[in-house]
């Protein structure tokens, strides 16, 4: 069953187009990565599903509830990570669970929401004196407190170390692995393709790319690098290759044989191949190829407006 | 359950908030026992002067404490993605901005009740003769003030211009509810019945009838057109909220 309907939802401010007719769904217990450059229309997505905005057209069902419509009901299921929003800077983290817990009904006690958050160390801390990143693991402790079936996380990790965010994965995985869905938007790649199991790539309001994380990735080709022997010509290689300076560059479907036949190549002509490298494709050169042809196709086009 | 957390919620952080409480408690309050007991000691009237100033001085608590002090909290929480936060909870609209109303006449309507104990102890002030119907109107206009100080907020376009866009409003009704003496009869007379249809002196009248001499029916009478004033006022910030009340700040 889909925890999340997405259908034909549209939304601008003034003659920006910010989300433009974008349909998916989420199934229940599932992680979904919505990606995106900054002004993607990540945001105003997520508000929409949560019912801070309007949709223009279309419509959003979280758990088969229209989220303006049906409100507290849908509040009451699900936890809401904002990427922007405030605390009372002069209550302390322990102060902001409990007051919050006031407003949550069957909420967590609150040495369990920090704990989950990685936040018990700060319980006594005051709001004004957290890190940006521990500010986010409060945001993340309130958003879990009832228990949520639906988790919306707008750029969970952003300001968060390494340790720090590796966490938070765990927490996320664990939560998945008992059946919360999760919607996240991130701009790490890694942790899309960490955590999610499908993924919906925006670009000017638009879902370009959307899909099986594992399928969308398998359709795109490897590539190997190394740096050309100098009596090397690039046409003499048995594979045709880009050349970035002295680094060439060959793409394949599948970059291990690709490897395998220049390593075949040079030893028969007792040749090195210093610096090589053989990548599988990753999100990243997903998302830089379709950034590269957004631009292209920006440049061809008049512009749209930057966001609101 | 909600709303007593939000009304929580907010009397806690009225009494943290040490940058509003010198507009919203401090001056009030100290305006409205000072300058009466002032008054007793220098004046030849002596009590009865006090009396007349200190009734016109409410009109100070509820634009500070009221109407000023919810208009301030508002717009900074506004600011501040508090109140956007405060949404992403089972909270309805209704429960939070209830929660900072019902919060705001709390507090208003004890620093009436504390100024009026400390004038009659400073100053000689008597306690109102009909304390039932001080009591109705230092509530109905302190509920009055503070849903208009919530409907103002939306004509503040930041959260620092706040107190200067509110501030004006304070001491205009300072000056129609004459807590200010008698500068109100060196205006022209045309000003005077807007100056009587501001709420804070439709308040003031009808808590001068429980002060005056009286019966019952008369206070009735003194408490008929206060009451209308009120109502017509409590229609019009309503209304302003469900048209103009914004939850987040514009974006730019």
């Amino acid at each position: 069953m889909a925890a999340i309907q997405v259908n034909h939802l549209s939304k601008s401010y003034g003659s920006f187009q910010a989300v433009d007719d974008i349909s998916f769904e989420v199934e229940a217990g599932t992680v979904f990565a919505l990606l995106g450059r900054n002004g993607a229309g990540k945001t105003t997505t997520i508000e929409l599903l949560t019912g801070f905005q309007k949709p223009d057209s279309g419509s959003v069902r979280v758990l088969g509830l229209d989220p303006i419509r049906d409100r507290a009901q849908v509040r009451g299921n699900v936890g809401i990570m904002l990427q922007e929003a405030g605390f009372f800077p002069d209550l302390t983290a322990g102060q902001t669970v409990e007051i919050w817990r006031d407003f949550t009904p069957a909420a967590r006690p609150a040495s369990e929401a920090l704990e989950l958050a990685g936040l018990t160390a700060k319980a006594k801390t005051k709001v004004r004196q957290l890190s940006g990143g521990e500010k986010r693991r409060l945001d993340l402790a309130l958003a879990l407190l009832g228990r949520p079936d639906v988790l919306f996380l707008d750029e969970p990790t952003t300001g968060m170390d390494p340790e720090a965010r590796r966490n938070i994965w765990e927490v996320v995985r664990d939560l998945a692995a008992r059946s919360t869905t999760v919607l996240l938007t991130t701009h790490y790649l890694e942790e899309a393709q960490q955590l999610a199991t499908n993924l919906a790539i925006m670009d000017r309001g638009q879902i370009v790319v959307g899909g099986d994380m594992a399928e969308t990735l398998a359709a795109r080709v490897g590539r190997v690098s190394f740096e050309l022997p100098s009596v090397i010509q690039p046409g003499e290689l048995p594979l045709p290759a880009t050349m970035r300076g002295r680094l060439a560059m060959v793409q394949a479907a599948d970059p291990d044989l690709a490897a395998q036949t220049l390593l075949g190549w040079a030893s028969e002509r007792g040749l090195r191949l210093r610096g090589l490298e053989v990548r599988t494709a990753s999100l990243e050169d997903l998302f830089l190829e379709l950034a590269q042809n957004g631009e292209m196709a920006q440049n061809g086009t008049t512009d749209r407006g930057d966001h609101p | 359950m909600s709303l007593t957390a939000t009304y929580k919620l907010s009397a806690r952080l009225f009494w943290r908030d040490k940058g509003t409480l010198p507009a919203s408690v401090i001056t009030p309050l100290g305006l409205a026992i000072g300058m009466p007991t002032l008054m007793r000691n220098v004046t030849a009237g002596g009590v009865t002067a006090a009396a007349q100033m200190f009734v016109g001085t409410l009109a100070l608590i509820l634009s500070g404490t009221a109407f000023l002090n919810i208009t301030v909290a508002l717009t900074m929480r506004r600011d501040q993605l508090l109140l956007k936060r405060l949404r992403a909870t089972r909270l309805t609209n209704r429960q939070i901005l209830l929660g900072e109303v019902a919060n705001t006449v709390t507090q208003t309507v004890i620093l009436m009740i504390v100024s009026a104990v400390a004038v009659h102890l400073l100053a000689d002030v008597p306690l109102p003769r009909n304390p039932v119907l001080f009591a109705v109107f230092a509530v109905a206009g302190s509920a009055v003030m503070a849903t208009l100080g919530v409907a103002w907020t939306a004509a503040i376009p930041r959260g620092e211009l706040a107190a200067p866009m509110t501030l004006p409003f304070f001491f205009l009704a300072g000056l129609a509810s004459g807590a200010m003496g008698s500068i109100v009869d060196l205006l022209p007379p045309w000003l005077h019945p807007f100056l009587a249809a501001l709420p804070t002196s439709a308040v003031v009248d009808a808590v001068r009838a429980s002060y005056g001499p009286g019966t019952f029916g008369s206070d009735l009478a003194a408490a008929a057109v206060p009451a209308l004033v009120l109502a017509a006022w409590a229609g019009v910030a309503l209304l302003s909220i469900r048209r103009w009340f914004r939850w987040e700040s514009r974006k730019s």
